[in-house]
């Protein structure tokens, strides 16, 4: 077999960015789209600091997330490891750009360039296919698939062997078949210390990152505590540190807060409509909420007319999955809602649940995005679009005084929830702080935390007490089912546009630099290292 | 025939050139041109083999294609219709003809020359400016053989050199081991103290490949400088020195030397027969020398007497006291005979003179520990290896893997000669000075032969290197000077090669369009200034004051990529041919700047491989036209038959010589020069031209390894290295002085005192302070930082400040664009990472967003590169610092050699909170 690996030694690198533009030139990718770039960061304080270049790109992952979340296919695996794109089946929904933990791929939604108008080798060079589509380092596969063809070996003839490593004035990188003992790339990996990138999540990268010879002491444990823990102290991170991710924006966050309580409110719909037929309407307004969650995320992705490609992957992907189960719920929900059958609402109900944890395991398979890949995040969504479903059907059920022992038990059923989601949420937030997550991320979620359980569950509490109370305020019971439901809808704009910070960059080892030791562990905007 | 990989045009092809947009050049490289378009640059691994580097190119190579591409070029000649001419004029530029172009030039050339050449001052009526370190000659074509045709050019006022350079190396480095610049022998080298030499971002392509290798075999670099550059941070070690007392710590390591080993650790030998260390000192600080052949003399312990230097069979004494008889030879040659005086060698001189300078001194000016510096000496000594030899190339030669390296502003403007003499001194201690692994000079300039470093060494007298000096004889110096910046007159050091103009006092020329210097002659502007490659306007020191006397220049000729601030007052603008559009042959290989040694010497073609934008006209056409319409064909194609254009036409066994009475067209030119390097390379064998080089690109023979040492071609001729005593220039500086008074020119005379034979230490932070507090009547405790700057790999010389690429990588590099603070001063002073401030000198103020860390001192601001644009496209739109406007031009802060340093004090106040 073969497996195509980077490697690239941190005690050669200078950061001098000509792989940079070298990839720039040789794929032809759009100003400030840098399939390879160096990060230039620094650990420890004055005066113990380290600097560090640290070459990054995609990792082509033995196990890459962004193939397991891609809806279409566009994202696949060769047999030698890499990881490429189909620009002709990705539809652009960016959803591989979440999953990815090493921000290595890109979404160019409209053509642009280094001046104001295409310069000729940009009108030379412009690629309509990479428009709308999600791309990304391609490990030059062109050029090692020419080298093959033509009895070269890729990393060793600079025909066959990708333009970062050619272009490197420092020989920091190399690329070789690790699966082949004799290669450049593993007598590297033999006689020298390596690390990857992020490898504690599994997604087994084929970046590996030299930073000292085999037999230099362990910085580690030679390393005076107190130096040690300087160099986890200050650190100048701008571009390493977890970033806001800007790919789900608002209207991603739309069909979360809209499928959500869309698929909460046709559960309780379809179960209280098995008892009073007149409440089945209610159902109308679900599927509503549900189609605009959908119709939202149709706005967004880069390439709409593609968006039915969204069903080719349903054996890996959630979002594949959640597009299959909205594609067989709509009908059925209509027809149940249309024919009142017991055992179609039944169904329907069963499958909008389906969507609704459909909805959480796409954001619990982002593993790009720390506040999301936690699996509380499954119970967090599914308790919050449940919550959210029983508060807007309070607010409807109180519209039927004839159901007093509906109101009643809608009341406590959205109270329960929202108590269960508060816990849910103390779980998932406590589970973050004891792991660890992005400071950040951890900043935005105590920001809101307040807010949520007054608006979330207190104010609801108080009005519900006083709503059960007396008839004549019963409609303050609409409130407290709008509060439940508000505060799960602005839980969730929160979750995804504000703490959706990514996994940002992180080093195992400083490297050794001529003489004496490689350092410790450097993790940038991480509450814990 | 293989294709190449990769989406392929129908009509694609390769073709190589090279890149020389910085002085670390020329980088070989290859172009892929699709349907007539360049999209893209990679390395030549053609020239693999023959290449320091493997054929690579650096990153400023990739700028090059957006270069041709950029919408903002001049793509037609222009002319001026606004004749008032300033910052806030507009120039009015319109486009006109070439033909109009060069005949509007070509009128004022010949006006002048119907004038005089020279004006009543007796300066050059032409000048001509142009970028750094050479590196426009290789794209200029033919321009240096108008240029020679001419006569007398002023090409010295600066645009960036004295405080941009390595200045005190290019001088003192010349004359101690020709060493215009100065390189550790990194593939041999195993222990290097850098101060401030910036090499990961100023080496090139061969400078970081070299280092990366040597850190693969265990290299140990120690970087001392105030801030984290790039090559502190892939150095072993970073030792935050306070700016400008590096001299401190080498005078500590000196002293650690001499005073806390025993002599067997130094190379004595290499002491006694290749240095001055055993010329004994007379009572005046002036060799003691031998009556009859003015020799100076050393002790010989065999015989217990004085002799001559060269006297055979010689066992010197390298310390004690001593009675001879002799004389010294002051200024003037005023002979001073002396009978049975008391005299010591100049080592012992050393041994004292260094005796108070130890690590426990310079701890509290460098604020260094003690034992830092005391540490870092004994390393340096365990490292040296004195006593073991390398074969190289069938030579046995010390093996010395011991360096030191130093930084521009160390290097420059006050403390640079203690720097480079302690550099100097401290290889010779060990005899690490041009052997393998050592301190090695990379290139001649101002001697010659310059085609390589051995042809340029012939003996002078006192058994060193001969070395041009200007003359300061009563009947030969200068009194006239030839240029504006006086170089010659005021600075012997310079000598008086094509480069000297850009070595001297530059600035002077700046200085005098608006004030008069005391009994030198009236500097009036030149009534021709040509300016290519190089943005004075925004890259020297007080650029606000050069960009007010640019604007009194009466016609202005830019050769203009682009609008930028100095051309904003040119008359014309003529568009030349951009890299990938002209037509050029280099000579390339051998040993020359920086890190550029090689195994191989020859030629390189840079083959168009588009065509010109709009009528952008090829270099070498530009100058034919202008020597065709001034008269000159004759002297011009004599030049270029010369070897102006970088060969000779002509040689042993093939002449290919232009006739000289024709317009050539370029490829006519180029073509013989293509069959004058093949002949050359083959001693005539072989003369093929254009074409072949188009095919090939390149073509070189060996360059001997033995030749980038210095040391066998000294022991060869039986030379020693003038150091550690420097009585050539104590003499030199005190007949200067008498030149001087005697003229009256009083305002030079702290430059005098710094004619020591050996150097004291100089509280140069306390030189600028009260340089600062005089001239500008500030309280210097309100100006509490030491601004610094870098150097950048992805912009420096390259004059790519307006290519979109380049801003994009170099924005990946920490610190491009913002003024870099320690975060923990910032946070005292209530400033927060992204803040907007202003940092302002005694002399004027920039803008620019804080970029916090704890890479830097807490007493040193940092900005990076030079971006005060206003007019260039694009780059006026970057809102960057610069620290160019801050730096004063003063007197008071140049030195003896004509030079300043990029430094001064600042304070910082925060205007706008960061978004």
């Amino acid at each position: 077999m073969t497996r195509w690996v980077m490697v690239a030694d941190l005690e050669r690198c200078v950061g001098c960015q000509t792989c940079t533009a070298a990839c720039r030139h040789a794929n032809a990718t759009s100003p400030a789209v840098q399939w390879r770039k160096v990060l230039d960061i620094e650990a420890g304080s004055y005066p113990n600091v380290n600097r560090v270049f640290v070459p990054v790109g995609c990792q082509h992952c033995a196990d890459p997330p962004c193939m397991h979340v891609c809806p279409t296919t566009a994202t696949r695996q060769r047999a030698d490891g890499i990881v490429t794109i189909d620009y002709e089946l990705c539809i652009g929904c960016a959803y591989c750009e979440v999953a990815c933990p090493y921000q290595a791929r890109f979404l160019v939604h409209e053509p642009h360039f280094a001046y104001e108008a295409a310069t000729q080798n940009e009108v030379e060079r412009l690629d309509a296919a990479r428009i709308g589509v999600a791309q990304k380092c391609t490990f030059c596969s062109d050029r090692v698939d020419f080298g093959i063809q033509n009895g070269l070996m890729p990393g060793e003839d600079p025909r066959a062997t990708p333009a970062c490593v050619n272009s490197c004035i420092a020989d920091a990188l190399h690329f070789g078949d690790v699966d082949d003992p004799n290669s450049n790339v593993s007598r590297l990996l033999r006689e020298q210390r390596s690390f990857r990138m992020h490898a504690e999540l599994g997604t087994d990268p084929s970046f590996h990152y030299l930073y000292g010879k085999a037999d230099d002491p362990d910085r580690d444990a030679a390393l005076p505590a107190s130096q040690a823990a300087g160099a986890a102290g200050r650190l100048r991170t701008r571009g390493v540190e977890p970033s806001q991710q800007q790919h789900w924006d608002w209207k991603a966050a739309g069909n979360f807060i809209c499928g959500g309580m869309g698929s909460g409110l046709f559960v309780f719909t379809a179960l209280a409509g098995l008892a009073h037929g007149e409440l089945v309407h209610l159902g109308w307004i679900a599927l509503g909420l549900m189609a605009l969650g959908l119709f939202l995320v149709l706005l967004k992705i880069g390439r709409p007319l593609r968006s039915i490609y969204v069903l080719r992957q349903p054996q890996r992907s959630w979002m594949a999955r959640e597009a299959w189960i909205a594609a067989i719920f709509f009908p059925l929900a209509a027809l149940a809602l249309v024919s009142r059958l017991p055992i179609l609402l039944i169904v329907a109900a069963a499958i909008a649940g389906l969507f609704l944890c459909s909805q959480a395991m796409i954001l619990k398979e982002a593993k790009g995005i720390p506040a999301w890949r936690v699996s509380w995040i499954i119970p967090l969504m599914i308790v919050t679009g449940l919550a959210e479903g029983s508060g807007l059907f309070l607010a409807a059920a109180v519209q039927f005084p004839a159901a007093d022992l509906l109101v009643t038990s809608s009341a406590l059923t959205a109270l329960l929830l929202a108590a269960l989601r508060a816990w849910v949420w103390r779980s998932y937030r406590n589970t973050l702080e004891s792991d660890g997550a992005p400071t950040e991320t951890l900043k935005v979620l105590r920001g809101i935390s307040l807010r949520f359980f007054v608006v979330g569950l207190a104010i609801p509490s108080v009005l519900i007490a006083f709503g059960m109370a007396s008839t004549v305020l019963a409609n303050i019971l609409v409130a407290a089912g709008l509060c439940i439901a508000a505060a799960g809808a602005y839980l969730k704009f929160i979750l995804i546009t504000r703490s959706g910070f990514n996994q940002g960059f992180a080093l195992v080892h400083t490297p050794v630099r001529g003489a004496g030791f490689s350092g410790p562990s450097v993790k940038p905007g991480w509450s814990m290292r | 025939m293989m294709k190449t990989p990769g989406k392929s045009a129908p009509n694609e092809q390769t073709v190589s050139t090279y890149c020389y947009q910085c002085v670390a050049g020329p980088d070989l490289l290859k172009v892929r041109v699709q349907d007539g378009v360049a999209t893209e640059v990679t390395p030549n691994f053609d020239a693999g083999v023959i290449h320091p580097a493997g054929g690579k190119a650096c990153v400023k190579a990739f700028g090059l294609v957006q270069k041709a591409y950029n919408p903002h070029r001049i793509l037609y000649p222009m002319k001026r219709t606004n004749p008032d001419k300033g910052r806030d004029q507009d120039p009015g530029f319109v486009r006109i003809s070439w033909d109009e172009a060069l005949s509007l030039v070509a009128d004022k050339l010949n006006a002048v020359r119907a004038k005089g050449l020279t004006d009543e001052s007796g300066y050059p009526r032409v000048a001509a400016s142009f970028g750094g370190g050479g590196t426009p000659t290789a794209y200029m074509g033919t321009l240096p053989a108008f240029l020679a045709a001419w006569g007398p050019i002023d090409m010295s006022f600066g645009s960036g050199q004295g405080v941009k350079c390595y200045h005190s190396e290019h001088l003192y480095g010349e004359l101690w081991h020709r060493g215009f610049t100065v390189s550790p022998d990194t593939p041999l080298c195993e222990y290097l103290v850098s101060f401030g030499a910036n090499v990961e971002a100023s080496g090139g392509v061969c400078g970081v490949k070299r280092h990366a290798d040597a850190r693969k075999r265990g290299m140990k670099r120690v970087q001392i400088e105030p801030h984290l550059s790039v090559t502190g941070a892939c150095s072993a070690e970073w030792i935050p020195i306070k700016p400008k007392t590096d001299s401190a710590f080498l005078f500590a390591m000196i002293h650690v030397f001499l005073h806390e080993h025993p002599r067997a650790r130094l190379d004595v030998p290499f002491l006694k027969h290749r240095t001055s260390s055993p010329y004994l000192i007379g009572p005046n600080g002036l060799f003691l020398r031998d009556p009859a052949t003015r020799k100076p003399l050393m002790h010989d312990i065999a015989t217990g007497r004085a002799v001559p230097f060269d006297a055979a069979g010689v066992e010197p004494a390298l310390e004690g006291s001593f009675v001879a008889d002799g004389i010294e030879i002051d200024a003037d040659e005023t002979i001073i005979p002396h009978e049975r005086i008391t005299v010591r060698p100049a080592f012992e001189h050393l041994v004292a003179h260094v005796k108070n300078y130890s690590p426990e001194w310079a701890a509290s000016i460098c604020d260094v520990p003690a034992a830092t510096i005391r540490r870092i000496a004994n390393e340096f000594l365990e490292h040296a290896r004195v006593g073991e030899t390398i074969v190289v190339e069938g030579t046995t030669l010390p093996l010395r893997p011991v360096s030191i390296s130093l930084g521009k502003t160390v290097n420059n403007g006050w403390g640079g000669y203690e720097c480079c003499w302690a550099r100097t001194l401290i290889g010779c201690l060990f005899g690490a000075l041009e052997v393998p692994g050592s301190t090695l000079g990379t290139t001649v300039r101002l001697n010659r032969p310059a085609d390589n470093r051995w042809s340029s060494v012939k003996p002078g007298p006192d058994g060193f290197m001969q070395y041009p000096m200007n003359p300061t004889s009563k009947e030969d110096w200068i009194s006239r000077p030839t240029v504006r910046s006086v170089h010659r007159t005021l600075v012997p050091l310079v000598a008086d090669s094509a480069w000297s103009q850009a070595l001297g006092p530059t600035h002077l020329a700046w200085m005098m369009q608006n004030e008069n210097f005391e009994n030198l002659p009236e500097a009036s502007p030149p009534d021709v200034w040509f300016v290519y490659r190089t943005n004075p306007a925004i890259s020297f020191w007080d650029t606000q004051a050069v960009g007010k006397a640019m604007a009194k220049f009466p016609f202005v000729v830019c050769f203009a990529y682009t609008r930028d601030e100095t051309n904003h007052v040119a008359d014309v603008l003529l568009p030349d041919c951009t890299d990938l559009e002209g037509l050029q042959l280099l000579r390339i290989g051998g040993t020359k700047y920086v890190e550029q040694f090689w195994d191989y010497q020859g030629f390189a073609l840079r083959a168009p491989a588009v065509p010109p934008q709009g009528e952008a006209k090829d270099f070498t056409w530009i100058a034919t036209e202008l020597a065709h319409r001034t008269g000159l064909l004759e002297p011009y194609n004599a030049a270029i038959n010369r070897g102006a254009a970088g060969i000779k036409l002509s040689g042993k066994n093939y002449d290919f010589s232009l006739a000289p009475e024709k317009a050539h067209d370029v490829e006519t030119i180029w073509d013989a020069s293509c069959r004058a390097a093949s002949a050359e390379l083959t001693d005539g064998a072989e003369s093929q031209g254009l074409d072949w080089f188009r095919d090939h690109g390149f073509r070189v023979k060996p360059f001997a390894r033995l030749q980038w040492y210095l040391y066998p071609k000294l022991v060869a001729e039986g030379l020693r290295f003038e150091q550690p005593y420097q009585e050539q220039l104590f003499r030199i500086g005190r007949e200067l002085g008498r030149r001087l008074h005697e003229r009256g020119i009083r305002w030079w005379d702290k430059q005098l005192t710094e004619y020591e034979p050996l150097p004291h230490w100089h509280d140069l932070n306390a030189l600028w302070e009260s340089a600062l507090e005089k001239h500008y009547s500030v309280r210097i405790a309100d100006y509490p930082f030491w601004l610094i700057t870098a150097r950048s790999m992805q912009y420096s010389w390259g004059g790519n400040v307006g290519i979109q690429l380049i801003k994009e990588v170099a924005d990946n590099v920490a610190g491009h664009g913002n003024v870099v603070m320690n975060q923990q001063v910032a946070e005292r002073l209530g400033i927060a990472d992204g803040d907007i401030v202003e940092v302002r000198s005694p002399l004027n103020e920039t803008k620019g967003r804080v970029m916090l860390c704890e890479g830097i001192r807490p007493d040193t601001l940092l900005m990076i590169g030079q971006f005060d644009h206003w007019a260039t496209p694009f780059a006026k739109d970057f809102h960057a610092p610069s620290m160019n406007a801050l730096v004063p031009m003063l007197i008071d802060l140049t030195d003896a050699t004509g030079s300043s340093a990029d430094l001064v004090k600042v304070k910082i106040t925060r205007l706008e909170k960061a978004a």
